[in-house]
């Protein structure tokens, strides 16, 4: 009888730890997977356009991955094409904003590109947020999130159960601790799916544009854009699109003129 | 002061006495009575140089020719005689007595006066009135005055426009035009008027010579030749003056014959005379108002507009031209520079301007082209918008605009080495410069498929359930726990199967040994326990009768107390002697299906 309890409450532990295992490893079919050291192959052979169609590939079979969106627009990039490269490296910033390679290649694909707009100075705590909101991917959030709170729970059935005075105590005091970690990561996490639900961007992909104050056609121009330059979408409207710049600048193109992000 | 100080004096003013009483100056008339019609002649003579002469006034007669100015020198015996005289042929108008008042003349600064000169005219044949020229508007100049009316109305400038009523900036074309019915020997311009007030461009004549037309003017005939042609175009409106043109003329005429000699042959004197054209006003209209187009640049006339294009697709950086051509007739050379909406990427020069504008009697007409060139920087579709060159037409008194057609370009990528524009690179800039882009991620990615991201999904949430409903399941045990520990007795009775258990395994393992007597004491133990535990009768009290009174009142059947009070008889005959009848296999089944049993009924 005693026997037949404890191996079930293994079994259940073992099913809980393949759970959160689970989605941590990777599920993806073996098709897309080597396809992807196919075009690692390809880019490393300076076969640049044959990697960006492999990695294109994987794309449309539906497959999403922020190497993948990385390695992309690396290949794009030695291909010349400045605004796709921007396109995919940012779109690999949104699934991992912690990643200092993906940052370091904005910065350096930003250079070949016309527009210099400089950004509005921003209050210290803003950025700060801002950098701590986007420390680490929203899948390492979750994962987070639910191991801290497993051992938040575990340290109270631990507090719970345990006979010795100390242990008690100890492990109150640590899931109090961790506790307060997991709301907190559970708060980040939402933040910066906020973050991203709100902040719409686009990347300008005609050579030079002309910004109408208008959704308008005959309207009046406002400034000129040229392609690789990164936007805000404020909205959009019957084929028209409100970009802002971070000088600030805001005004309407055609939303043929872009791609978002 | 000396004697001889005082004679010098006197000699000075002896000798300018002795000049002055020297000089003479009279007038005289060729005649002293006149008939009406008749020519005659004054002539103011002085026996020196003088100079700034100013004739009398002729009131009652028509000049008809002079001042004709003759001077002679003679010299007898080493004295000098100079002589000037003036000579007017005048004509008299009207009866009557008539005195000209005194001529002036200064000698040596001393200014001289003629004796007044008294004629008398009788009546004779008629003056022709009509023929002599209308007074113009303005008040003639002195000089005109003087001159003989017979030549004023022989020889004569006009200035001609072929509009008086024009719009500013409409053009007109204005014409000197000299009239004349005598010989001219020589001429000469003596000013041009400055035109203010109007851009003018004369009409360059290639011909050389002067060419002459018949012209009847006011009926009479004369030869008529262009003096100037200038095309003007008002540069603001209300009543603008055209000053005179003044030319100086020698006219060689025939002089009135004094000898039977000159009778016969004829005489001719030349004759300088000075000619001005009559001022002329010309009424400019300003440009209406109403309907005013915003691109109008100040264009009157008629125009037509082109554009071309000299390329339509091109690489970044390339140059391209734009030509704007305006062709027509009006103000060509003043129409400013029009605006023309270029994209506003590409890089813009200043136009080249080429005119091919002609200048003939009927205006200015022709073309002028303005050409840009433009640059465009970045690749992409452009379009050049269609330009509206606007104009006044004076003709129909309207604005009119001339529409030209816009373009489509289409701009390839330029050679990238060139099109990399490093506009306010900061430090940081540079210092990635010579950065390449990081290498790729060449570890396993970690895939998924879109719109299955882990985090939102369902397995997320529930994972992270799990961590709460531990605590919660733990939570719960406990108080469970805490709920069935609470009675001793309970627990107790609770844990009387367990001890059983434990006896009676610890029996089959003496059963096994083959060790009989500790077997059955180990299933007698095991029942009393687990009956006392269970029945929670203390073991000072624990009997067969109580256990049997107990079980009895928990509702057992009979049957099962029987076998349990019979397997405890057993056992505890065992431990003295052996047992017979019953295997001790038996016995442990039994007791072990008793406790089974109470088990599953209390």
């Amino acid at each position: 009888m005693k026997l037949k309890i404890s191996f079930n409450s293994l079994r259940l532990f073992q099913y809980l730890i393949l759970l959160i295992i689970l989605p941590l490893v990777s599920t993806a079919e073996d098709g897309a997977d080597s396809i992807f050291k196919k075009g690692n192959e390809q880019f490393a052979k300076r076969k640049y356009e044959e990697a960006v169609s492999s990695y294109q590939k994987i794309l449309n079979s539906g497959y999403r991955s922020a190497a993948v969106y990385f390695n992309l627009g690396n290949a794009y990039y030695r291909t010349g094409d400045i605004p796709s490269a921007l396109l995919y490296y940012e779109k690999a910033h949104k699934l991992d904003p912690g990643d200092e390679d993906i940052k370091m290649n904005i910065q350096i694909a930003n250079l070949k590109t016309v527009d210099k707009t400089d950004p509005v100075p921003e209050f210290f705590l803003f950025r700060w947020w801002r950098g701590l909101i986007l420390l680490l991917s929203l899948n390492t959030l979750a994962v987070l999130s639910i191991v801290f709170l497993l051992f938040t729970s575990l340290s109270f059935v631990t507090y719970l159960f345990t006979q010795s005075v100390a242990v008690k105590k100890a492990s109150f005091y640590t899931g109090i601790v961790l506790f307060v970690f997991s709301i907190t990561i559970l708060f980040l996490q939402n933040r910066q799916a906020h973050y991203f639900n709100i902040h719409h961007e686009a990347i300008i992909f005609s050579g030079s544009g002309t910004v109408k104050s208008e959704p308008d056609p005959s309207s009046k121009g406002v400034f000129v854009i040229h392609s690789g330059t990164k936007v805000g979408v404020d909205k959009k409207d019957d084929g028209w699109m409100k970009i802002k710049l971070p000088n600030g600048n805001t005004g309407w193109i055609r939303e043929t003129d872009a791609k978002e992000i | 002061m000396t004697l001889r100080h005082y004679i010098l004096l006197f000699a000075l003013f002896f000798t300018n006495w002795l000049y002055a009483q020297n000089t003479r100056f009279s007038a005289s008339a060729s005649k002293s009575e006149v008939a009406t019609g008749e020519e005659f002649e004054v002539t103011f003579s002085v026996n020196a140089n003088g100079d700034r002469f100013s004739p009398p006034e002729f009131n009652g007669f028509q000049v008809l020719g002079g001042p004709n100015m003759s001077s002679s020198m003679t010299s007898i015996n080493g004295s000098m005689t100079v002589s000037t005289s003036y000579s007017y042929y005048l004509m008299a108008v009207k009866e009557g007595t008539f005195t000209f008042g005194a001529a002036s003349i200064s000698v040596n600064g001393k200014t001289y006066k003629t004796n007044p000169l008294r004629i008398r005219v009788v009546k004779g044949r008629p003056v022709p009135q009509g023929s002599s020229r209308p007074a113009p508007a303005v008040p003639q100049e002195d000089f005109e005055e003087s001159q003989p009316e017979k030549l004023s109305n022989s020889l004569f400038l006009r200035a001609v426009t072929d509009k008086n009523n024009v719009y500013q900036g409409q053009q007109l074309t204005l014409s000197f035009k000299l009239y004349t019915r005598v010989s001219i020997v020589e001429s000469q311009v003596d000013k041009i008027p400055d035109l203010n007030g109007f851009w003018s461009e004369d009409i360059k004549n290639t011909n050389q010579n002067v060419e002459w037309k018949e012209e009847t003017y006011k009926g009479k005939q004369y030869h008529v030749a262009v003096v100037k042609q200038t095309i003007l175009f008002p540069e603001h409106s209300g009543n603008l003056r055209i000053d005179p043109v003044e030319m100086t003329f020698i006219v060689r005429q025939k002089a009135p014959a004094r000898t039977l000699m000159d009778e016969f042959f004829g005489t001719y004197e030349d004759v300088k005379y000075k000619v001005k054209s009559p001022p002329l006003t010309v009424r400019v209209k300003p440009l209406p108002t109403a309907g005013k187009p915003q691109g109008f640049t100040g264009a009157v006339g008629q125009f037509k507009a082109e554009a071309s294009l000299d390329k339509k697709e091109l690489k970044a950086n390339e140059a391209l031209n734009y030509t704007l051509k305006i062709s027509g007739s009006g103000n060509l050379k003043l129409i400013k520079e029009p605006v023309i909406n270029f994209p506003a990427d590409f890089e813009k020069y200043d136009p080249k301007i080429t005119d091919a504008i002609t200048m003939n009697t009927s205006g200015a007409s022709g073309s002028r082209s303005y050409n840009y060139l433009l640059i465009p920087r970045h690749e992409g579709d452009f379009a050049i918008e269609p330009v509206r060159f606007s104009y006044f037409n004076p003709a129909s008194g309207r604005y009119e605009t001339a529409s030209v057609q816009g373009f489509e370009i289409k701009v390839n990528k330029g050679n990238p080495s060139e099109n990399v524009v490093y506009s306010g690179a900061g430090k940081q800039d540079v210092k990635l410069l010579n950065k390449d882009i990081s290498y790729i991620k060449t570890a396993e990615p970690d895939l998924y498929k879109e719109g299955k991201e882990f985090h939102g999904s369902v397995w997320y949430y529930l994972l992270l359930l799990t961590g709460p409903l531990i605590f919660a399941g733990a939570l719960l045990y406990r108080q469970w726990d805490k709920k069935n520990n609470s009675d001793p007795l309970k627990v107790k009775s609770r844990k009387a199967g367990k001890i059983a258990a434990r006896h009676l395994a610890n029996a089959q393992k003496q059963l096994s040994e083959n060790n009989s007597k500790v077997f059955y004491e180990e299933v007698f133990k095991g029942l009393y326990g687990y009956l006392s535990d269970k029945l929670n009768i203390p073991a000072a009290n624990l009997n067969k009768e109580s256990i049997a009174a107990e079980l009895q009142a928990k509702a057992l059947d009979d049957r099962l107390i029987r076998q349990l009070l019979e397997t405890l008889d057993l056992c505890e005959m065992a431990r003295f002697a052996p047992v017979t009848g019953i295997s001790a296999n038996e016995v442990f089944e039994k007791a072990k299906n008793i406790i089974y049993e109470i088990e599953d009924k209390l």
